[in-house]
């Protein structure tokens, strides 16, 4: 046995608690699963079923854990894993499943088939088959927590411009963007971009929120490869930022996967370190509509809109009915897509494939299905409060000529706003009293 | 006849010590405690998974599948009738009319619709591509099995074939795919936690 088999075989043992041994046992191969999978639904064949998918991984798990498999594997396909399966374990997991967990809510026995997908992605990741882009990602963002001192100087450069684009739209010359100020009752943590940053610094100044800047970004590409220890170690800057200042609460930018991670993950990694209320942005705006903190005009955006289920805010994140009261607050023509919410399609982006260029294909393939469920909305703006979602909704606008225009929900609001100044890029979408209603498609 | 039920008891207790093994296997490993703090309910997100949730409308694949959950729902309706039969088959002669028929009804249906699963596996592309000899061998030996008991409730020339079937079957339940009968618990009570913590199921109101 070599050593990547070792290392593979050695993960999975580590992992195979109750819910893992579970979701391998429980599968009746009913295959009913299969149309809630995107991949199926672009290409329906028997590879892109999701129990086919888990069932690449229980071959391997029988020939270690079942006697009747050992003495007579072609009974159950058993498998004894060496290199060429893990490849293909590999493969399956990170570039056929977006870990939406659709399946798992369209089994009748909820067979948890994104848990043993992680299991595979924890697998390959020890067993260095994961993808080095991935690896390379979250190693670059745990050595920037290690010493951020080296971009930090060029980081609140940026925040000093962005700052004065601030005073600029809201025509507010007291408006910042604080950052590392101690004891702040928030802090929010964007991604990487000022696109993720001034809308909300828009948003907390006209609620006069006591809020603060991280000096890190959200995304956490340890969550990708399931390897808890360098996702830990990735949380961990932000864990101990907010412990540094003090903060009681930790506001997530619109990304799917890290507000999944610090809402449902980092209280378990830090149990007894992390007093801290997580909250997604959304849900702070939700709150700021709600209490009027900020003032929104509800009909501030006239044109048709429809909202993308991010799988990691809303199957498995329950921010279902948050972004819906906020849309439904500023938009006059809120078209739902079918289905939504919790049987909301994925869209294609999830599970880090958006970084892994060698998939590109295979995901915009994958989009299909969402593609067409936007086209029968007829709206024109699709608002995704994740920012992988965004980035593929805008490759299959432009794949599947969807002619429609992809957003934050922030930005909306902003607009809705009705500031003196639009957001840079927003300036076509700056409607004022007057202006003319786009014509239905 | 009684060297026969004695053997059903024997196929019974195995079957039921193995489920326990089982059992006691996957209750031996780790069960991971959530500390992140709950948004929604979680024990009604477990009664969901049991009950609102089983329902044929509740999900997408049991709505464009409607036939064959329902072929599914009535094959197991079948299973458990034929379990109950037998543990009773000693008080046949004492059951009501109404009851054995029924019971026969119910266990010939049972038994067709096992019989159009196994026929599905094999004629359905996905489903042949999916199975495995296990899952093959395991319905068609419970479809056997009811169809068996359901004709040994009524002829008599069917009884030592019913309790030498359930003593197969029995024995048979934690040795192959046919165990799922354990880990359904597990899996829907995994499933209500889950997403009963995260407020997904059952659907929250919408926000006024």
């Amino acid at each position: 046995m070599t050593e990547t088999i070792e290392l593979a075989l050695k993960t999975l043992e580590a992992q195979l608690n109750q819910p893992l041994e579970t979701a391998l046992e429980a599968c009746a191969r009913c295959g009913i699963c299969a149309e809630a999978c995107h991949y199926y639904r672009a290409e329906p064949k028997v590879e892109h079923i999701p129990a086919y998918r888990a069932e690449q991984l229980r071959n391997v798990y029988r020939y270690e854990h079942d006697f009747i498999s050992r003495l007579f594997p072609v009974w159950t396909r058993a498998k004894k894993l060496d290199e060429t399966t893990l490849a293909n374990l590999t493969e399956i997991a990170f570039s056929q499943c977006t870990l939406c967990r659709r399946c798992t809510v369209n089994c009748p026995l909820g067979v948890d088939t994104p848990l043993m997908m992680r299991a595979i992605r924890a697998m390959a990741t020890a067993g260095g088959t994961a993808p080095e882009i991935l690896v390379m990602l979250a190693d670059a963002a745990i050595e920037k927590g290690n010493d951020p001192s080296f971009y930090k100087e060029m980081f609140l450069e940026q925040i000093a411009d962005m700052e004065k684009q601030l005073r600029d739209i809201t025509g507010d010359e007291n408006a910042t963007i604080p950052v590392e100020k101690q004891g702040a009752k928030i802090l929010y943590v964007p991604l990487a971009g000022a696109h993720t940053i001034l809308p909300p610094a828009v948003v907390f100044n006209a609620a006069k929120e006591d809020w603060t800047l991280s000096i890190f970004e959200a995304s956490n590409y340890g969550v990708f490869l399931a390897d808890v220890n360098r996702a830990k170690q990735v949380a961990k800057r932000i864990v101990d930022e907010a412990n540094r200042l003090g903060v009681e609460e930790i506001v997530i930018s619109e990304c799917g996967h890290a507000y999944s991670c610090y809402r449902w993950d980092v209280p378990n990694w830090f149990a007894g370190q992390f007093d801290f209320k997580v909250r997604s942005l959304i849900e702070v705006l939700a709150g700021y509509i709600s209490d009027g903190k900020i003032k929104v005009d509800p009909t501030g955006i006239p044109g048709s809109v429809t909202y993308h289920d991010s799988c990691n805010l809303a199957r498995n994140g329950g921010l279902l009915e948050e972004p819906r009261y906020v849309l439904k607050s500023i938009v006059r023509d809120f078209r739902e897509m079918t289905p939504n919410k919790a049987e909301a399609l994925c869209c294609g982006g999830g599970g880090g494939i958006v970084a892994l260029a060698e998939y590109a294909e295979r995901r915009i393939a994958a989009g299909k299905p969402k593609a067409d469920q936007i086209k029968s909305t007829g709206a024109r703006t699709v608002v995704a409060a994740c920012e992988n979602c965004r980035l593929q909704i805008g490759d299959l606008n432009e794949h599947y000529n969807l002619n429609i225009h992809v957003t934050a929900l922030t930005d909306l609001v902003v607009q809705a706003m009705r500031l003196p100044k639009p957001l840079p890029g927003m300036e076509a979408e700056h409607l004022f009293e007057g202006e003319q209603v786009e014509a239905p498609r | 006849m009684l060297i026969f039920q004695l053997l059903a008891l024997a196929g019974l207790a195995a079957g039921l010590f193995g489920i326990y093994l089982r059992y006691a296997e996957t209750k031996r490993r780790a069960l991971p405690i959530d500390k992140s703090p709950v948004k929604g309910n979680i024990p009604h997100g477990i009664a969901y998974a049991f009950t609102t949730g089983m329902m044929p409308w509740a999900k997408e694949s049991t709505r464009i599948h409607l036939i064959a959950y329902l072929r599914g729902i009535g094959f197991h309706i079948g299973i458990f009738a034929a379990i109950g039969t037998v543990i009773l088959s000693p008080l046949r002669g004492f059951l009501p009319p109404l009851l054995s028929s029924t019971l026969f009804w119910v266990l010939i249906l049972g038994a067709l619709l096992g019989a159009a699963g196994g026929v599905m596996r094999l004629a359905e592309h996905n489903l042949r591509g999916l199975s495995l000899p296990d899952d093959h061998f395991a319905v068609w030996l419970t479809t056997l099995f009811i169809a068996v008991t359901g004709l040994g409730l009524v002829f008599e020339a069917f009884v030592v074939p019913m309790y030498i079937v359930s003593a197969v079957t029995f024995a048979y339940i934690p040795l192959g795919k046919i165990r799922h009968c354990l880990y359904f618990f597990f899996s829907r009570t995994f499933f209500g936690k889950f997403f009963g913590r995260r407020a997904v199921f059952p659907h929250p109101e919408p926000l006024k």
